[in-house]
């Protein structure tokens, strides 16, 4: 009974926080009316938003108010999950709701679109020519918060739950700072700072206001939602590109990463593995693919060069910003791509991917243990990585974690492919969509469209918010629920 | 503020706790790296696993910005030591040091340190008690 009166109170405490995170969900929808006063003839989109939001902020508010819990404990990584991924389903699906409110799209591509926007991946299923402004703002914005995170949002403005259960619960766990509050606050000053930067940056080289808002936070949440149907391709222009290449190749690496490079530790940035491997595989695979895979489609090596690089980073960043279609490469090529969208971008950026800081881990567990081979038995080793401003040391655990995590991510994958094959759909071009739906990438072989039957897009769903929230999450949250409910239950 | 405690024992990661619930940045320095686990899930702080005797590891803790510093080893030597070098050589603001054998206070008498010694606090309430109930 005792027990049972316990868990109780923990269930008041995380439906609080969920509360505040639905009222805060409620508010973001407010945010794209902020194009009607440029916009005024879209005010007919008013109450698509404006609906709702009031139902979300007033079931948060209820959450919050009518509930009352004295507990002021901390929250762990279990409880964290379960908060995180409530509040995550319930943005899904407030954020659906605009587009089916309007019959844009019908719940099962609108709940795609949402999910789309939230794990910044930018697969998308909108007619983009023809959507209003106030649903491409829409878009962005879950795609800026979506890519920070609601947890961080919300560690950094409003309220302090005691302890990292949440903050680690998103898949995050550098910290900036001595204080999970301020290093969430520096986290949204440098993504802020940056997207500001962005804007300008894509001002000054000749894009126009809105496309340079929209896009600068598509690139930096490495979402990549477009606001034109040709992608980056619409204005062909290499200052343009080359804005996109640093905005995606910052949206990708670590925050914690950013924090050194901005305090001027450049040595300290360089010694970075994640930094070492990204460049390595840019070097390495920018000439390969031009060479193997794009010689033959373009006429003048500088083209080909430019296209290279940049489908390069963007796949790599998981940004999925794109100039051209994949459609008229060779299997080379789309396979270089899909290895890339698999690998990833940093840990605890806003990229998705198995991330390349587990790549880089697991590739140095390897040389070690081959070192280890060619030296004296008893000799004793401290091995360690650098990450953010400190050495990480290893310990074998470490490496298993990460080994499981790649190994359920591959099992996930090949889950996923196996569906698109079932549905007659051919292995290259399953690949490469459903690597870019689990590693939020964006990118599209010519798969994904509005007419896709519902399952390959629930498919896509699933696969792009189990990338984002990182499985564990997800996981520990269902269990302790399902394990918490049987307590729960009247015992005969 | 900056507060850095060395000396993760009861007192160190009792104190780490409750100023990390106060939203003050902690970071903590402790040799062994199990007494981190006497840290709840309040902490939110840094830890810094190291011999605290060593200048490397004070400048890794980045002593030298620290408004505050906590020193509760459990070692009296190593204690003056360290807060010698936070007050004298870093002039941290506020040093405050516990102190184990109560006649070992005299060696903070020149520095700029707070001192408690709980050996003295007890021995004072008790003799206080007995006193005034005979």
């Amino acid at each position: 009974m005792r027990y049972n009166r316990i868990i109780k109170n923990r269930y008041k405490l995380i439906i609080k926080y969920i509360g505040i995170l639905i009222m805060a969900i409620g508010g973001f929808l407010l945010l794209p009316l902020l194009a009607l006063p440029f916009y005024p003839d879209e005010i007919i989109y008013l109450k698509a938003f404006v609906i709702p939001s009031i139902i979300f902020s007033s079931i948060g508010y209820l959450f919050y108010k009518k509930i009352d819990s004295k507990d002021e404990s901390t929250l762990s990584l279990r409880e964290g999950g379960i908060i995180v991924l409530s509040s995550w389903l319930v943005a899904i699906i407030a954020s659906a709701l605009p587009f089916v409110i309007t019959g844009e799209l019908n719940f099962t591509q609108a709940v795609f679109e949402a999910t789309s926007g939230w794990t910044t991946t930018g697969l998308s299923v909108v007619d983009v020519a023809e959507a209003p402004h106030i649903f491409l703002l829409w878009r962005s914005i879950m795609q800026f918060f979506g890519g920070v995170g609601l947890v961080v949002v919300m560690l950094s403005s409003i309220l302090h739950p005691y302890g990292f259960g949440l903050y680690n619960a998103e898949g995050r766990s550098d910290q900036l700072l001595p204080h999970v509050r301020r290093s969430t606050k520096a986290i949204m000053y440098i993504y802020c700072g940056y997207t500001i930067s962005g804007i300008i940056l894509y001002v000054l080289v000749g894009m126009g206001l809105f496309d340079a808002i929209n896009h600068s936070i598509a690139a930096l949440s490495t979402g990549g939602f477009s606001t034109r149907v040709d992608s980056l391709g619409y204005w062909d222009s290499l200052s343009i590109e080359m804005v996109t290449w640093v905005l995606m190749i910052l949206g990708t690496i670590n925050f914690a990463t950013h924090f050194a490079l901005l305090k001027g530790k450049f040595k300290i940035f360089f010694k970075n593995g994640e930094i070492r491997l990204l460049s390595a595989l840019i070097a390495l695979f920018v000439p390969v693919v031009i060479y193997f895979s794009l010689v033959e489609l373009y006429d003048t090596l500088p083209n080909a060069l430019r296209r290279g690089v940049f489908e390069i980073i963007s796949a790599i960043s998981t940004t999925g910003f794109s100039l051209n279609t994949f459609a008229n490469w060779n299997q080379f090529g789309v396979f270089s791509v899909v290895i890339l969208m698999l690998i990833g971008g940093g840990i605890g950026s806003t990229a998705g991917g198995i991330k390349l800081f587990r790549i880089y881990l697991m590739l140095k567990s390897l040389v070690w243990e081959l070192q280890g081979f060619f030296l004296p038995e008893n000799v004793v080793r401290e091995n360690y990585i650098w990450r953010g401003e400190s050495k990480l040391y290893i310990k074998p655990e470490y490496i298993k974690t990460t080994a499981n995590y790649i190994f359920i991510y591959m099992i996930t994958y090949f889950l996923g492919v196996l569906i698109f094959l079932a549905h007659g759909y051919p292995l290259l071009e399953s690949m490469f969509e459903f690597a870019s739906s689990l590693g939020t990438v964006g990118l599209s072989i010519g798969l994904t469209s509005p007419e896709l039957p519902s399952l390959i897009l629930w498919t896509q769903t699933f696969g792009m918010f189990l990338g984002r929230l990182e499985f564990l999450v997800i996981f520990f949250g269902i269990v302790k629920i399902i394990k918490d409910t049987k307590y729960l239950m009247p015992q005969k | 503020m900056y507060i850095l405690i060395i000396g993760c024992g009861r007192t160190g990661s009792y104190l780490a706790n409750l100023l990390s619930k106060e939203e003050e940045n902690v970071v903590v320095i402790d040799k062994d790296a199990t007494s981190f686990e006497e840290l709840s899930a309040e902490f939110t702080g840094f830890t810094v696993e190291g011999d605290a005797t060593e200048i490397e590891v004070l400048k890794d803790a980045k002593l030298a910005k620290a408004d505050s510093v906590v020193v509760t080893t459990d070692d009296d030597n190593v204690n003056a030591m360290i807060a010698q070098i936070a007050s004298e050589l870093y002039q941290v603001p506020k040093v405050l040091v516990r102190v184990l054998d109560s006649q070992k206070e005299v060696i903070y008498k020149e520095l700029d340190v707070i001192t408690m010694t709980p050996t003295s606090l007890l021995v004072d309430k008790f003799k206080d008690e007995i006193v005034r109930s005979v």
